[in-house]
């Protein structure tokens, strides 16, 4: 960030002592995003390289593991995140016009998105949990519960957690999408693999948006300061918005990997999200 | 001045062309926005084995279509280009040295007792 102070009205942005010139300060604050943008990049495709390489191997136990997940709130959730795209666009170019009051208004409206995004994505992790769909837990679902009501002690005690509540949901999931994962043969004990996947790369997403949302706000107390009288200085919302573009890339890939790679209907999703949203059942 | 000159070839990047219209970003919204219709309509629907095929091209789509105008690689320079290439070939190498090792070693895995041919 330019280190002198503004000294007179919008004109040529001040540029650091170790520039030649605003041209290859604005290309090296660019670049300097993009590198960090490779080593993201390698970082996500780390771990999605390893879900590759167990999809294939336990095709069905990614399916049913997916088929139990809240696909209504993935489904909103990605345009939430797809709209914050445009509203960050449309505040780089506000800035670069030299429209202050539009570019705040632009970020507002993306930190807001995000956040949305964040409180729907807490919710459904909180769901997840009440759900016992945690691996390796001892959590028995309340559904789970009344499901085994009538279970002899001796049964229960061979039985896992984890598998009785993904059955119940399973169970649960059938009437939308016809398929029953107990009759294909599905190993339920090794759908925990699924969700490994599924928390340590939604985990790591939700990480991102967090710092995203940080950086937006950050930006919008500099904006709300003045910071951005100089049109030039476009190029540092620009790069916060190569960051937030490389995450909803990251989620574009996450939702047919993760949220969509089992069956699914438009009923199931509508009905998840206003369940999730404390309506219906 | 030589320097300099060496500097401007890597900084191509050429910041005077016209400003965008808010229009051509909405398109590339517009866009987006169908591209994720499609892959959610691929998502509920049973394509049985060509479904993961389909779902990752929309993405890759949706990713081709985020970065270049959003991230605004159409008027990148050469050295912001270079690095995404280098993105996309450090992943392509990744995966492959990667999968071909996992998906293969069962190929060379033992048989079981007797494959030397023993008693």
């Amino acid at each position: 960030v330019a280190a002198s102070a503004p000294t007179a009205g919008p004109g040529a942005a001040p540029v650091a002592h170790h520039f030649d010139n605003l041209r290859q300060q604005q290309a090296t604050v660019r670049f300097g995003m993009w590198i960090f943008l490779i080593t993201e990049v390698l970082f996500f495709g780390g771990a999605l390289c390893a879900y590759t390489a167990y999809r294939i191997w336990f095709p069905r136990e990614f399916e049913a593991g997916s088929a139990a997940l809240n696909v209504g709130i993935a489904t909103v959730n990605t345009f939430l995140l797809l709209t914050s795209s445009l509203t960050i666009t449309l505040g780089i170019r506000a800035c670069f016009v030299g429209d202050q009051a539009a570019l705040r208004r632009w970020l507002l409206a993306t930190i807001i998105l995000g956040t949305a995004f964040l409180a729907l994505k807490m919710r459904e992790y909180h769901l997840d949990y009440q759900e016992g769909l945690i691996p390796n837990s001892q959590i028995v679902s309340a559904e789970t519960r009344v499901r085994l009501a009538h279970s002899s002690a001796e049964e229960r005690m061979n039985m896992i957690p984890f598998v009785e509540n993904l059955k119940t949901i399973l169970h649960e999931q059938e009437k939308y999408t016809g398929r029953n994962f107990e009759k294909e043969g599905v190993n339920f004990n090794r759908v925990q693999l699924f969700f490994m996947f599924y928390y340590s790369l939604t985990g790591l997403h939700v990480l991102h948006m967090i710092v995203g949302v940080g950086l937006l706000t950050w930006q919008f107390i500099l904006a709300s300061r003045g910071f951005f009288v100089y049109p030039d200085r476009y190029v540092y919302v620009e790069v916060m918005s190569l960051y937030w573009h490389f995450v909803d890339m990251v989620w574009i890939f996450l939702l047919p990997l993760l949220y969509l790679a089992g069956p699914h209907t438009g009923t199931q999703a509508i009905e998840q999200f206003l369940h999730a949203l404390g309506f219906g059942h | 001045v030589a320097d300099h000159a060496i500097k401007e070839t890597i900084f191509e990047k050429d910041d005077h062309h016209a400003v965008a219209p808010a229009a051509s970003y909405l398109t590339t919204f517009a866009v987006l926005v169908v591209l994720t219709v499609a892959q959610i309509g691929v998502g509920f629907s049973d394509l049985g084995p060509w479904k993961v095929v389909v779902a990752l091209a929309i993405a890759v789509v949706q990713t081709g279509v985020l970065a270049y105008f959003f991230m605004d690689l159409r008027h990148a320079d050469a050295l912001t280009w270079l690095c995404a290439g280098a993105a996309l070939f450090w992943l392509f190498i990744l995966f492959t040295f990667t999968l071909t090792d996992y998906l293969t070693r069962h190929l060379l895995a033992s048989p079981g007792p007797g494959a030397l041919g023993g008693p």
